[in-house]
């Protein structure tokens, strides 16, 4: 009786857990998409006012912003150290690098890929409308990331405790 | 008797967390998966019920046929 109890708690409290994590992923996605246009904003401001090199603005983003965005910035950095590495290379290895511990999806970071393809390229006002241009695009997104968390962040936390009690009800 | 109402009880627990996430998928419209999650839980009950009248009919076969 006792072995039984053990066993459907820890059932109940994996499925559950499972359900948080998968509703975390809905509530991170928006929030993240949210830093990353915070991100752009700041690296518009250096670069527009600031002067600054690319290398040196990645570094000061790195220190300003909240945890997973800042990693990817300290990546693109050390990579911009590397002499002989193109902007874009960098900045898509620095995005492959990120996405294993963010919960972007795949359309997000492909917005932010094209953005690296343009960086580097063209002159100051050409940049700044690059990543007006971004922006636009990330807040499209995030839209419909906040839509999607309002759909099914509940949801799938319910969902979760209600398999694992469905799972022990079989099983008894 | 001590294990039909075990049986009564656990068919009334599925029947209500199916009720449960019924709704919920319902309310984010997903019609299609609710439909298959009451199929399923219908199916799975029909079967307990199945095995619980067949020990009934051998329970009676062997009071009227003397096996």
């Amino acid at each position: 009786m006792i072995v039984k109890l053990i066993g459907a708690s820890l059932i109940l409290i994996v499925c559950t857990v499972i359900g948080f994590e998968i509703s975390s992923r809905y509530r991170q996605r928006p929030k993240q998409i949210r830093q990353f246009r915070t991100a752009l904003q700041a690296l518009e401001a250096e670069i527009m006012f600031g002067h600054i090199p690319l290398k040196e603005a990645s570094i000061r983003l790195s220190k300003q912003l909240p945890s997973p965005i800042n990693q990817f910035f300290d990546h693109f950095s050390r990579l911009l150290d590397i002499s002989d590495i193109q902007v874009k290379t960098a900045w898509n290895n620095s995005l492959e690098n990120i996405t294993g511990f963010t919960d972007l999806k795949k359309s997000d970071i492909e917005i932010l890929s094209q953005f690296g393809e343009t960086l580097g390229k063209h002159d100051r006002y050409q940049q700044q409308k690059q990543i007006k241009l971004t922006m636009a695009h990330l807040e499209r997104e995030e839209d419909e990331a906040l839509d999607l968390q309002g759909k099914y962040e509940k949801m799938v936390k319910n969902l979760g405790f209600l398999i694992g009690l469905l799972i022990i009800i079989l099983l008894i | 008797m001590g294990i039909d109402v075990g049986l009564i009880f656990q068919i009334a627990g599925v029947g209500i967390v199916i009720a449960f996430i019924n709704t919920l998928l319902e309310q984010i419209n997903k019609k299609e998966y609710s439909q298959w999650v009451t199929l399923f839980g219908f199916i799975y009950i029909l079967f307990m019920v199945a095995q619980i009248l067949e020990q009934l009919f051998t329970k009676i076969k062997s009071v009227f046929l003397f096996q």
